[in-house]
């Protein structure tokens, strides 16, 4: 099993000399598993240079078929998809897997992208089947020979990460998340971040334990742990209420589930090639004893899961 | 007036240092008036950046915006994606007291309000609504030639055919002065319409769509664009000033874009338009008009 970024920006892409070592493309991740149907974790921008690599064999002639995991439907992690060329061929199939979006249909939420007056090419007349596959949290499911679990994260109108197993090794999709202890984010809007100086409501605190507790049991033992570490400490502390974590909050969890390596992923967008460096060198300092293996996803990147931990 | 450029790209943004040069960023200039006033033409992930230099006082630029006293105009030509993409990311909209007046096409089948409020949609967006952004934001829907004054600005407005729908061209005086915005011109196989090129006629600068090669265009014609060659076709008719090729293809390097400009002078010099001089719109470019 191998991983590929194709896109590890958050927010919004960002051209430009500042990210041409880690790239400026939106989130998405490639899983390759021998002679299996792609599996794609998000639809970011970087998904465009995948569907032209992909559209160079069998999605060419229309025999392709492609499986796409959702963490969630902000549109850095979907507004790949109406540039994904394997749409445009007739007998291509994409597999989409994403949350239950609540009171609409998974499909209404993604129509909205490619109708007018937002886009020229309405979901509707793709070339490509599109399936829409809706997920409940918790829910365990097979794509192939690879087992898929899924729990939710602490983010503005819920996302969800994403336990990929085939032939012995594991990989963790981790974005968007805030961490689990200073607010709990879910449907509703918050403006402004809490109070210090009002407690953590009782039952937010359970929640928050909880859903922080199925994921150190999503991330149990995994080889490759993907996570959000958009923020550094002192950005995070001005917005704890968007939904993102810090490299700090990304350790505690990779070393409570014995993850053998971390990969910072979904970078701020007006985090430059060489903060990204300082960043990735101050935390590998700080891990030089650790048995966690520390490393910060870049566009083209690829990990050979077989060499994680031989 | 002054011309600066933030974002020259078609469809998508094309990050990766084939794009250094002229840049990744999907379409945003913006005008500043002899008054200091910011308009904003289009916000792609250009705005972003136009952002930051906004309030970092980096633009000659009269208002105080990050002490939430600016009133900007913004024109979008249409609501595809690649034109109003980095509007959630403009920091100015989220300094209460600042003001945006968005003009956009009133004939469309949504209006504009809805256009930008589907964006903010709790689904795609945590802003939620337009509501929850600090700043004042208030619509104009334009109809096809209708002109309005902003600041020191006369500001026109055409349509122009863009595949199944439309997107609207801009022009803009001051002081005698005419700058032409024509993103996503999908003109005809004959050629522009008469309309159009008196509308462009003698205009100082003509930024016009030129995404493809002309051989590319004989296979893309149906998607509303314009080539290098149809963008000096009009600019010969119209008798512009300048052209500034403008909305490249997401998969045109920087060298490619160099030899499309290059390949557009040479279309001028041929056709007995060697006057007009053509650029490629790049980041960063200015121009004083």
């Amino acid at each position: 099993m191998k991983v590929r970024f194709w896109g590890v920006r958050g927010s919004f892409p960002v051209p430009g000399k500042q990210t041409n070592r880690y790239g400026g493309n939106t989130s998405c991740v490639e899983v390759e598993v021998a002679g299996h149907a792609p599996i794609v974790i998000d639809a970011g921008t970087g998904l465009r240079q995948l569907g032209k690599r992909l559209v160079r064999n069998e999605f060419r002639d229309g025999n392709g078929l492609v499986h796409m995991l959702i963490s969630h439907t902000h549109w850095d992690h979907i507004q790949g998809l109406p540039y994904f060329s394997p749409l445009y061929s007739e007998g291509n199939e994409l597999q989409i897997y994403a949350r239950q979006p609540g009171d609409t249909h998974l499909g209404a939420v993604f129509a909205h992208q490619n109708d007018g007056p937002y886009f020229p090419v309405p979901l509707a007349s793709l070339k490509a089947r599109v399936q829409f596959n809706e997920l409940l949290e918790g829910q365990q499911f097979d794509i192939g020979d690879v087992k898929v679990r899924c729990t939710r994260l602490n983010h503005p109108w819920i996302a969800m990460a994403y336990r990929l197993d085939y032939g012995g090794k594991s990989v963790v999709y981790c974005s968007d998340t805030a961490p689990f202890r200073d607010i709990l984010l879910e449907h509703e809007f918050i403006a402004t971040p809490p109070s210090a100086a009002v407690p953590l409501d009782k039952q937010h605190e359970i929640q928050l334990r909880m859903m922080r507790e199925k994921l150190v049991d999503l991330c149990r033992g995994v080889d490759f742990l993907i996570y959000d570490t958009q923020f550094t400490p002192e950005e995070y502390e001005a917005k704890p209420h968007w939904g993102h974590s810090t490299p700090d909050d990304a350790i505690a969890i990779a070393r409570e589930a014995g993850a053998k390596v971390l990969c910072l992923f979904h970078h701020a967008p007006a985090r430059t090639d060489d903060q990204q460096d300082a960043i990735l060198a101050t935390y590998k300092h700080l891990l030089r004893d650790d048995d966690l293996e520390l490393v910060c996803a870049a566009e083209g990147m690829v990990v050979d899961l077989a060499e994680v931990g031989s | 007036m002054r011309l600066d450029v933030w974002g020259v790209r078609g469809s998508i943004p094309a990050p990766g240092p084939s794009t250094n040069r002229y840049g990744g960023n999907t379409p945003c200039l913006s005008i500043i008036d002899s008054k200091g006033h910011l308009c904003v033409i289009d916000m792609g992930t250009g705005v972003v950046p136009l952002g930051t230099a906004v309030l970092q006082n980096a633009l000659p630029i009269e208002d105080d915006f990050g002490g939430g006293k600016g009133k900007a105009t913004v024109l979008l030509s249409h609501g595809h994606w690649d034109h109003i993409q980095g509007f959630p990311f403009f920091a100015p909209v989220f300094i209460p007291g600042n003001t945006l007046n968005i003009y956009g096409n009133a004939r469309t089948s949504d209006r504009v309000e809805a256009v930008l409020e589907g964006q903010m949609n709790p689904q795609f967006s945590p802003i939620y609504t337009l509501k929850n952004l600090g700043a004042t934001i208030k619509f104009e829907g334009v109809r096809e030639r209708q002109c309005f004054r902003v600041s020191n600005l006369e500001i026109c407005s055409m349509e122009l055919p863009h595949g199944e729908t439309s997107a609207l061209s801009f022009q803009i005086k001051e002081d005698g002065k005419t700058l032409i915005y024509a993103s996503d011109a999908g003109y005809p196989a004959e050629g522009a319409p008469d309309a159009i090129v008196e509308f462009y006629r003698g205009a100082d600068v003509l930024v016009h769509d030129s995404t493809y090669t002309p051989e590319e265009q004989e296979e893309r014609r149906h998607r509303g664009l314009s080539s290098y060659v149809d963008a000096a076709a009009v600019a010969i008719r119209a008798e512009v000033g300048k052209l500034v090729l403008f909305h490249y293809d997401q998969d045109h390097s920087d060298d490619m874009v160099d030899e499309n400009v290059r390949k557009c002078a040479q279309e001028l010099e041929r056709r007995g338009a060697g006057q007009i001089e053509v650029v490629g719109a790049f980041e960063g470019m200015t121009l004083e008009i």
